[in-house]
């Protein structure tokens, strides 16, 4: 029967570090381990990351730079019985063109941000930093998706507030159910929207970063305890 | 380059221990050690050229290792249940005749019932690094390390009387 002395982890140090490691490697099979292929969450998170940037991206563009959308535009103004059509679409011309620069100087600025926390991540730092700066990394792309959101909301807001700054000022009567029904299908189209990407945020969150959450905040806990 | 890789695995070589308690420590199946062995070995190959002499190997190493066991390893397997963990320890431990490896058998199965973090701290602890060292791998201060580390102390004695 084993006394509690035995269970000394002081007593145990030597112990431990005299343990026979039975199921080591030859020279030969760590070298040919270097062939192999890494298969780590960073690496991960990069190349879902690089799949986000390049499909928001590529949604943004498309929805600022459609020509489709002019045509569509026209169309909405011919429905809406609004006059002077050309003074309207120069007017929302403008308001395309400085979106687009706004969009390209957005993006711009992210792929610097992102490339440069990108290279922050250092396996060799403490592990702290090593895990804040991965946090840090997936949050670049996070905040890029955010303002890409907060620019197609911004788009479509415009747009609408625009549309019915017209219909006021050039006192065209059309009835409520047409007009609530653009409203509504516009705050609704958005609504789905938000929900859909807020939901995708939640799992992807909860299945890559979590682990690295729960690790950090142990670490905080550690340095928070009272001594 | 060949040169290279030949110092690095004869590198690894001498001191594979480190990974393999690493390796050990932080997954529940064979599948998975072997894996997490392969991961730090490439990470640390991967940071060998800024290391080359920069720090203490042990440092570099323990950095290295536990970041990839705690942070980027991905798992094959899934977690076992605490009772299916329970089992495969005592299978292990049943089979050690000898009571040294007993000891270090009922060892890891207590240090792997603990937190990642705490996991870290116990087995630099274990290895005799200095309480520094450990406050620097995992990026805690000194004093906090000292004072987790003999909080652990207690909970680990009481989680061996429980499981021996």
């Amino acid at each position: 029967m084993p006394n509690s002395e035995d269970f000394d982890i002081d007593s145990l140090k030597k112990t431990w570090q005299d343990q026979v490691i039975s199921d080591g490697y030859d020279q030969n099979e760590i070298e040919s381990m270097l062939n192999k292929k890494s298969r780590n969450y960073v690496k991960y998170i990069l190349w879902i990351s690089i799949a986000e940037f390049v499909i928001f991206g590529l949604i943004n563009f498309l929805a600022l730079f459609s020509t489709d959308f002019q045509t569509d535009f026209t169309s909405i103004l011919n429905k809406l019985q609004i006059r002077n059509q050309n003074e309207v679409e120069f007017s929302l011309d403008r308001i395309y063109y400085w979106m687009k620069i706004f969009s390209l100087i957005i993006t711009g600025v992210f792929v610097v941000i992102f490339y440069l926390n990108y290279k922050k991540i250092n396996v060799e730092s403490n592990l702290k930093k090593f895990i804040t700066h991965i946090i840090h990394f997936k949050k670049t792309v996070n905040l890029f998706i955010f303002s890409n959101i907060f620019l197609l909301i911004l788009f479509i807001a415009s747009f609408t507030s625009f549309i019915v700054f017209t219909i006021k000022k050039q006192n065209i009567h059309i009835d409520n159910p047409t007009f609530w029904g653009l409203i509504t299908g516009v705050i609704f189209s958005l609504l789905i929207c938000i929900i859909l990407i807020l939901l995708y945020y939640k799992l992807a969150y909860g299945i890559l970063l979590k682990r690295l959450s729960v690790n950090l905040k142990q670490l905080e806990k550690i340095d928070s305890e009272k001594i | 380059m060949e040169n290279k890789q030949k110092a690095f695995s004869k590198l690894i070589k001498d001191n594979q221990g480190l990974i393999i308690k690493v390796s050990r420590l932080y997954t529940h199946s064979l599948e998975d050690q072997e894996d997490l062995f392969q991961e730090i070995v490439l990470q640390l190959w991967k940071s060998y050229d800024s290391f080359q002499g920069n720090s203490k190997i042990s440092t570099w190493m323990y950095r290295v290792a536990l970041n990839t066991a705690i942070t980027l390893f991905r798992k094959k397997t899934r977690q076992p249940q605490t009772d299916e963990l329970q089992d495969f320890h005592s299978k292990d431990f049943l089979e050690d005749n000898d009571e040294k490896q007993q000891q270090i058998s009922l060892l890891y199965k207590v240090i792997k019932l603990l937190p990642d973090v705490e996991r870290a701290i116990v087995m630099m602890y274990l290895d005799d690094e200095p309480y520094k060292e450990i406050a620097e791998t995992l990026g805690i201060t000194e004093v906090n390390a000292r004072v987790k580390m003999n909080r652990l102390k207690k909970i680990l004695k009481e989680l061996m009387i429980k499981h021996a």
